[in-house]
């Protein structure tokens, strides 16, 4: 059996028993001896709606519990509004300088109080995906995101009638005139197929009525305008519905439909929590079902964020390329120059502001092959080299050292409890810990001939790992992989952001 | 079933059984993992499409010396018959493309004349936009030829993403997917990680989304049937802590979870690919048996080289001369000195390509196609340069063609606005390099028929 029917048929088999009992999985995940609350829970939770977790974070979350969290996830005490207000300016400012907008976003990514708030904003980038390489016009894509960013965790119906007055998205449809003799149709199809309905949910003349619901709007200098003799306002019939319909209709009959609730829900659910079967309806029917009484995305996000089944969708999906690095450096408290950054993301398929098509990035595994992860490899070599493109500013030695860990022993311990939470296969820990100390700044007397079990770092106790170690424990410890040599100033430094490199190489680092 | 460590090896990395350790391969790769270092047997067809960005003058490439009307247009930038290297029928080629002469008295180049399509736009923008869609008659066609191509043959299961762009430009829109992540290489030595991996350990198949070896030891992790595992009771993941190599019960959940595996296997393909990469370089230096000159093209050419030697799976390459945007090739004033410059690179470093590929008889996988944007007038215009034409020659260069002469010279008496007219539609030469020579489903990526060429494979 070739290794896909193989997949295929483990899909199959499991999908009944993990999907098909809406109720349960959408009720509140309360932590019980069968499923205790501890740092992967916690560091799965950041990783899907806030890019990564710091230490302090998951003790928090450790101390907190999971709703809370979610709780301070949906609703940070921080001052968003005077950040955003800040880098909006920033943003308006600099979208014609060096990296733009792109850089910019970036660096609001890794310094944002409200991480979810950005997640959601990427989400509906990638679903109005609207790309600056037709637009060709930073500053109305800077509006564009800005618009995003604003109902981000909003209103539906809100977000979607500015989206479709936005001028960079009409642009971008090749919607700049909407004659009454001549109405676009790239528009409207991009209204109902990827915006509200999804594919397969209207026909061929759908597109058409709404295409002449939406003429007599024009984009001139950047702006929106109506003339009302292009509108063409004769009788058309939409989705069922007969009328002499305008754009305000067109939004309202979408909003309407079953479909657009669902199609939604769907997408939010791949996004958030998993990539790896498609839910089936009755799973999903609940959730668009409260979803359509008002479209509050928060709600929505906070039944998804908090349910059974978001805890129990752990590393069922992969990181996009923002996540590979933006997950990287927000742990370790740290700070990168973002216009590199941009374009080493483009580089790996994922430039801000210039999704592939309409319908957003693939993601998922469309993300990996042998060269993105590759690419992958070489920017986290790259970000935590100590010189080079990003002149060395991320120091994973400066955020052990923060939380006390000074030695090889402990620093190695605390990486592997702050990326992976200790979770790591037994044989890849050895892998890491061999290749480091080998190739690395410290050096193994005995790696090859050691086949002790003890290693350093331990397997995933929810306590995080002592700050005791020290020159003698570290020393008489059996299975000894370092000397003590590392332990000169700088030498940490260069060994932790050496294992770092190995372990974002490692396969579950891309799993989100 | 069960699957075994050897299957799970055979599946990632299509292994053959034969070891061959070189002592210059990086030790942290298990002896299987170097399995995947020798190249397999029967390799598949490779195409490199080169673009002449600016609009390359056909009329002063493949020169019709002969012909009166074209001297009479060109008082300052004809070239007489002595100075170019005669071909036949009246044609030859520019006098700085010695090399070019060579492959095609080897047999190792065919020049497709008078190539275009109906109502060719004459602005580079528009003229390059059809080029990479190959949907002339479309507006906003999202995506181009190459990356559709690539895009079908990622859906039809291949992991290995089958194209990639080669050069110091962004990747032109020719490689647009809409799913695939088609690379852009700027230069190897910036590309590759310099890090060592840490792979064998990813060489055990993963037992769930755990992927720790439950005991038994590694090589068992598949050792848990399905069936047992969806008839556990659904939990949220948890792991109870253990000690040394005996584990696991971790992730109910993950049984359904294929993405461990998915990325594992992806990973032990980078880690073989980049040795492969490595050790191609590593031959390439030792041997020095490939000459290339010093042009920029040259050395993204020896780049491809040695990608396709590593055996990446890449059937489809992208590179380009002439800077992009609107390029070096757009002549219109002083052309002479220009032209023939780039005609030079063009010429001498696809020769010292074909000539490195032939050492060991990768050649007979190989093609190499030209195209630009759009041909030039056939007249002169005051600059000493000449103005935005319509129809120009392709070239394809490699080993498995029919070399020589393909279709007519366009007439210079009958004109498409001062510049010479197609018979050869564009899309029937892409129809050639997709059907004929990569195996791929030209009616699929070109949206509807179009006849390949005849008489151009050997």
């Amino acid at each position: 059996m070739s290794a896909q029917a193989t997949e295929a048929k483990q899909e199959s088999t499991v999908l009944p028993e993990n999907l098909g009992d809406p109720s349960w999985a959408w009720a509140p995940y309360r932590p019980d001896a069968d499923r205790p609350w501890g740092l992967q829970l916690a560091g799965h939770l950041y990783r899907r709606a806030a890019f990564g977790a710091n230490w302090k974070e998951l003790q928090q979350a450790l101390a907190d519990g999971p709703q809370v969290t979610v709780g301070k996830l949906l609703r940070p005490s921080a001052d968003v509004a005077g950040f955003n207000q800040a880098y909006g300016g920033y943003e308006e400012a600099g979208v014609d300088s060096a990296g733009g907008l792109p850089a910019w976003w970036l660096r609001r990514l890794l310094e944002t109080p409200h991480p979810l708030l950005e997640q959601m904003t990427l989400f509906w980038h990638n679903h109005f995906a609207i790309t600056n390489a037709r637009v060709n016009n930073p500053a109305l894509m800077c509006r564009y995101v800005q618009l995003l960013r604003r109902q981000a965790l909003g209103r539906f119906p809100a977000l979607l009638e500015a989206v479709v007055g936005e001028p960079a998205v009409l642009l971008c449809l090749g919607a700049r005139a909407n004659r009454k003799a001549r109405p676009n149709l790239d528009f409207p199809r991009a209204l109902l197929e990827q915006f509200t309905l999804g594919p397969g949910q209207f026909s061929e003349e759908d597109v058409q009525a709404a295409g002449r619901a939406l003429t007599g709007w024009f984009v001139s200098q950047n702006e929106l305008n109506y003339i009302g003799r292009e509108h063409d306002s004769g009788a058309k019939k939409l989705l069922g519905q007969q009328g002499d319909f305008g754009r305000k209709d067109v939004a309202r009959i979408l909003l309407e439909q079953p479909a657009t609730a669902q199609f939604l829900v769907r997408k939010l659910y791949r996004w958030f929590i998993s990539e790896t079967i498609p839910p089936p309806d009755s799973l999903i029917a609940p959730l668009a079902a409260d979803f359509a009484r008002d479209f509050e995305v928060a709600r929505l996000m906070e039944t998804m964020l908090r349910s059974n089944l978001f805890f129990s969708a752990y590393r069922q999906k992969i990181k996009s390329p923002v996540e590979f690095a933006v997950g990287l450096v927000r742990p370790l408290e740290g700070m990168v120059g973002t216009v590199r950054l941009a374009s080493d993301l483009a580089a790996l398929g994922q430039g801000l502001l210039q999704p592939p098509t309409i319908k957003g990035w693939a993601g998922g595994r469309g993300w990996i092959n042998r060269f993105t992860l590759l690419g992958r490899a070489k920017l986290a070599e790259d970000l935590l080299a100590g010189s080079g493109p990003y002149e060395g500013r991320l120091d994973p030695a400066a955020t052990a050292l923060k939380y006390g860990h000074s030695t090889a022993e402990t620093g190695s311990q605390f990486l592997c409890e702050l990326f992976f939470q200790g979770d790591l296969p037994e044989a890849s820990r050895q892998a890491l810990l061999k290749s480091a100390s080998v190739s690395g700044a410290g050096t193994a007397d005995d790696l090859s001939g050691n086949a002790g079990p003890a290693v350093p770092i331990p397997n995933r106790e929810s306590s995080p790992p002592k700050s005791s170690g020290t020159l003698a424990s570290a020393a008489t410890a059996p299975g000894l992989w370092f000397q003590s040599e590392v332990q000169r100033p700088g030498s940490l430094s260069d060994y932790l952001r050496h294992l770092a490199v190995l372990m974002a190489a490692l396969p579950e680092w891309h799993l989100a | 079933m069960q699957t075994t460590r050897r299957d799970f090896l055979r599946t990632a990395l299509g292994a053959s059984t034969g070891l061959a350790l070189s002592p210059a391969v990086p030790g942290f790769l298990s002896r299987r993992a170097l399995a995947a270092a020798v190249p397999p047997e029967g390799r598949n067809s490779v195409l490199v499409v080169l673009q002449l960005s600016g609009g390359n003058d056909g009329l002063n490439t493949v020169v019709p010396y002969e012909d009166d009307a074209y001297h009479r247009n060109r008082p300052t930038l004809r070239l007489r018959a002595e100075r170019v290297h005669k071909l036949d029928s009246g044609l030859g080629l520019h006098p700085e493309m010695p090399a070019f002469l060579r492959l095609y008295r080897e047999g190792h180049l065919a020049i497709i004349q008078g190539v275009g399509y109906p109502n060719s736009k004459r602005d580079h923008e528009a003229a390059m936009s059809d080029w990479h869609t190959a949907r002339p008659q479309e507006t906003l066609t999202q995506t181009g030829w190459l990356g559709r191509a690539i895009d079908r043959a990622c859906l039809a299961g291949q992991t290995d993403v089958p194209g990639v762009f080669v050069g110091p430009i962004p990747a032109p829109f020719g490689l647009q997917t809409e799913q695939a992540v088609v690379p852009a290489i700027k230069s190897l030595d910036e590309w590759l990680p310099a890090e060592e991996w840490p792979v064998a350990p990813m060489l055990e198949p993963a037992g769930s989304g755990a992927g720790v070896s439950p005991a038994g030891g590694p090589g068992s992790g598949a050792g848990v049937s399905p069936a047992t595992r969806a008839s556990r009771p659904r939990t949220v993941p948890f792991k109870t802590p253990v000690r040394g190599a005996e584990t696991v019960e971790a992730f109910p959940a993950g049984a359904s979870n294929p993405l461990p595996d998915f990325l594992r296997r992806t990973t032990l393909e980078a880690a073989a690919g980049k040795a492969r990469l490595e050790a191609a370089r590593r031959a390439a230096a030792a041997t020095g048996a490939a000459e290339y000159p010093g042009f920029p093209l040259a050395q993204t050419l020896k780049s491809v080289a040695q990608l396709i030697r590593a055996e990446l799976g890449i059937r489809v390459y992208f590179a380009e001369l002439g800077g992009g945007g609107i390029g070096g090739f757009d002549t219109h004033a002083d052309q002479a000195a220009n032209h023939g410059a780039l005609l030079r690179e063009l010429s001498e470093s696809v020769a010292a390509f074909l000539g490195d590929l032939r050492r060991d008889r990768w050649l007979d996988s190989v093609w190499l196609m030209t195209f630009s944007e759009f041909g030039r007038t056939l007249s002169e215009n005051g600059r000493r340069g000449t103005g935005h034409g319509a129809a120009a020659p392709v070239f394809l260069a490699g080993g498995r063609l029919k070399g020589g002469l393909v279709g007519p010279h366009p007439s210079l008496s009958d004109l498409d606005a001062d510049a010479p007219k197609f018979h050869t539609d564009f899309r029937r030469v892409y129809a050639t390099v997709l059907d004929r020579w990569l195996g791929f489903d030209s009616q699929a990526v070109l949206g509807e028929k179009f006849a390949p060429l005849e008489g151009v494979i050997a």
